[in-house]
């Protein structure tokens, strides 16, 4: 990291050292003070539930992180897992799970590419594109169900909705095992592939990327591609797991995915940032939730923390930019000759260079 | 010789020569091209017999009244857009909590609950705008954090409650003045939101464009680091934008809490980006430093144009918001394009 090479003290090394492994620190100050201090946290039962909880925010997570990584918003994720979870279950009776679930990822994967096709090629911001893909699709779920939530009671879809839900081993259902899978998938695309890499590259300096010969239109696109699918597939498999999909079941899901993207460290400015720690994010977010409920605080203490957890963390990342930028361009040790006289800058300057010297 | 080869300023450039006719005539219409198109759709459809009643005073003021609101938020909001930091996304919570403590401080007379419920209002703008103009955090994560914690502590405090005015110990009259705030009639025509988005729209319109602060906002907006070079006060500048957008918020939010007489935290839910929806297809740009106030207010006259042809012709409200949604990246599509063809891209 840029801070700790300029940071010699070894506090500013801790300190970089904290900043850039904050989340992991976080995540287990949260479990260490929930499974000591909250009733009923530390026991498998409860720790599959947080599992099952985050299930989907954590694969909605992955795709939005890409697309964060990439410097652009997308703000329809919430409604693309309602309308994931909509068109999977209203079509389970005519054609069956074996072919609903493919057409509703896939829908949402189109969602994507509209998105991605509006903000890459037509050049509008992600931010109008998104707002105005999300009116649309809220349309299109209350045009479909006509405002009722789609429930199943047939045995099949029960079956699949204990399949989903039941323990494989200890703590881990299949549609936990799913999660897994895709943020290790994700994580080491992103790291260890050049498409993946290619990512990074674009979000941190488009013109960059492509005068290095990256086409660039093609990434953003990927990017909202896989962001629609990976939202659809959390989407719809949660409303299979509960054999339901209600009209709001994705609402919540924007806020609490972009505040654990940004708590995890991926930056908005793009080109920063991991699908791995907006993961373990999600899950410290989700834990501290659980442990809030647990200890008999409301739902109003939930949101307060939220909150004042986002503001901590968005507030501390601008004021260490502001400081560094503060500091981009000072040259103290010049300040310290001009007020220390002539005299003594010309020893300080002997000084300075004997010292260099004598390192070298 | 070498002045005589200057150009002239006010010689448009080759881009300009080379740009299409209707990239012009968007251009210089802008939003109020699309309410003279809307207009002519809905006069036709009026005379082909699907519509009734819309050419009508009546309909035009209707549609003015349920827009008033709106405009007053989106003015505010656009200065923040107009400074190059898209959006406050704390303006629900603002408008939620502006009309809660009005209403909960009312039996202290009507003037100081009001006075009380916009310094709230604008107490969270002024963290806003510390923060954001200061610190530089991003606008739309910093701004969702402080709806978060807005939101926790009207609900830590008042939990689920709805705040009404209490009928038993307050002044009767004080009640009636606060109710008026949405009703009230000037000559049985202008309703007070209506005038009062004339009066923000003005006032608005003339900060932007004839005086300091405007000129240095159009700096700032379009490039800041310019604008910092040439002595601007940047921080200064974009704090008091997010100032701006709190007080119409908290402006917004008593004529809301008026309208629905009970203060409520779900008062304000989705004005913050109905309002960014009517600032950018007014055609502020994301980008910063483009657009005016007029265009805003323009903006949130044809959404309630669209409201209210969709609504007599008779489709579904979910349906609205899928035609809603189309015509918005629409709009905004069509200026980038329109900009981008003259040569004005900027984003």
């Amino acid at each position: 990291m840029r801070r700790s090479e300029r940071d010699t003290t070894s506090s500013g090394r801790t300190l970089a050292w904290v900043e850039r492994y904050r989340i992991f620190l976080l995540f287990a100050v949260i479990f260490v003070f929930m499974s000591v201090f909250a009733p009923r946290f530390f026991n498998v039962f409860n720790l599959t539930s947080i599992l099952r909880m985050v299930a989907m925010n954590a694969t909605v997570a992955i795709g939005f992180t890409i697309v964060l990584i990439c410097a652009q918003l997308d703000l329809s994720i919430g409604t693309v897992i309602t309308f994931a979870g909509v068109v999977g279950l209203s079509l389970k009776e005519p054609l069956g799970y074996a072919l609903s679930v493919p057409i509703a990822i896939a829908a949402g994967a189109m969602v994507g590419l509209f998105n991605g096709v509006l903000v890459a090629k037509a050049k509008i911001s992600s931010f109008i594109v998104t707002l105005g893909t999300l009116t649309i699709l809220q349309g299109a779920i209350y045009t479909i169900t006509g405002g009722n939530t789609i429930s199943l009671s047939t045995p099949d879809a029960f079956a699949v909705s204990d399949f989903l839900a039941g323990p494989l081993i200890p703590l881990i259902t299949p549609r936990i095992l799913l999660m897994l899978g895709l943020v290790a998938a994700f994580e080491l695309f992103l790291r260890r592939t050049r498409t993946g890499r290619n990512f990074y590259l674009v979000g941190g300096n488009r013109n960059t990327a492509w005068l290095a010969g990256i086409n660039t239109d093609r990434y953003l696109i990927a990017a909202f591609v896989l962001s629609g699918t990976l939202a659809a597939i959390g989407g719809v498999f949660f409303a299979m797991e509960s054999s339901a999909a209600t009209l709001r079941m994705g609402d919540q899901s924007l806020m609490y995915v972009i505040s654990a993207t940004i708590i995890g460290g991926t930056a908005m400015t793009g080109g920063k940032g991991g699908v791995f720690r907006s993961f373990v994010a999600v899950l410290a977010l989700e834990m501290l939730y659980t442990g809030v409920i647990l200890f008999g605080l409301g739902n109003e203490v939930k949101i307060f923390i939220a909150g004042l957890i986002l503001a901590a963390v968005v507030l501390y990342e601008a004021y260490a930019y502001y400081r560094h930028q503060r500091e981009i361009g000072k040259r103290p040790e010049l300040i310290r000759e001009l007020a220390a006289g002539t005299t003594r800058a010309h020893a300080a300057v002997d000084a300075a260079s004997d010292g260099a010297g004598g390192k070298a | 010789m070498a002045t005589a080869e200057m150009k002239p300023i006010d010689v448009p450039d080759a881009r300009y020569l080379r740009s299409s006719r209707f990239s012009r005539i968007v251009n210089v219409a802008g939003i109020y091209g699309i309410a003279v198109l809307f207009i002519i759709a809905g006069a036709v459809l009026q005379g082909l017999g699907v519509i009734n009643n819309f050419m009508t005073t009546r309909n035009f003021l209707n549609i003015i009244d349920a827009v008033a609101l709106l405009g007053i938020v989106a003015a505010g909001m656009a200065f923040v857009t107009y400074s190059g930091h898209y959006a406050d996304l704390s303006v629900p919570t603002t408008m939620a909590l502006t009309g809660i403590v009005t209403v909960e401080l009312l039996h202290y007379g009507f003037v100081p609950a009001v006075l009380a419920g916009l310094a709230v209002g604008l107490l969270i703008g002024a963290v806003n705008a510390v923060v954001v103009g200061r610190f530089r955090a991003n606008p739309i994560i910093w701004t969702l954090a402080m709806s978060y914690v807005t939101m926790g502590v009207i609900r830590l405090v008042w939990v689920n409650r709805q705040i009404y005015p209490d009928v038993q110990t307050d002044n009767l009259r004080t009640i009636a003045l606060f109710d008026g705030i949405f009703r009230l009639r000037l000559f049985n025509v202008v309703s007070l939101p209506v005038l009062l988005m004339i009066l923000i729209m003005l006032a608005g319109h003339f900060l932007m464009t004839r005086t300091v602060y405007g000129a240095q906002l159009k700096l700032t907006g379009s490039a800041r680091r310019t604008a910092t070079f040439s002595g601007v006060n940047a921080e200064r500048v974009v704090g008091i934008a997010f100032l701006l957008a709190a007080f119409t918020a908290a402006v917004g939010g008593l004529i809301i809490t008026s309208l629905s007489r009970v203060g409520a935290w779900y008062n304000g839910t989705g004005y913050e980006f109905r309002a960014v929806t009517a600032v950018v297809i007014g055609g502020v740009t994301l980008a910063g430093g483009r657009g005016t106030i007029i265009g805003v207010i323009g903006g949130a006259f044809v959404i309630g144009l669209m409201n209210n042809i969709m609504t007599l012709i008779g489709i579904g409200t979910f349906s609205q918001d899928m035609i809603r949604g189309a015509i918005f990246i629409l709009v905004v599509g069509i200026n980038a394009k329109s900009l981008r063809s003259l040569g004005r891209d900027d984003a």
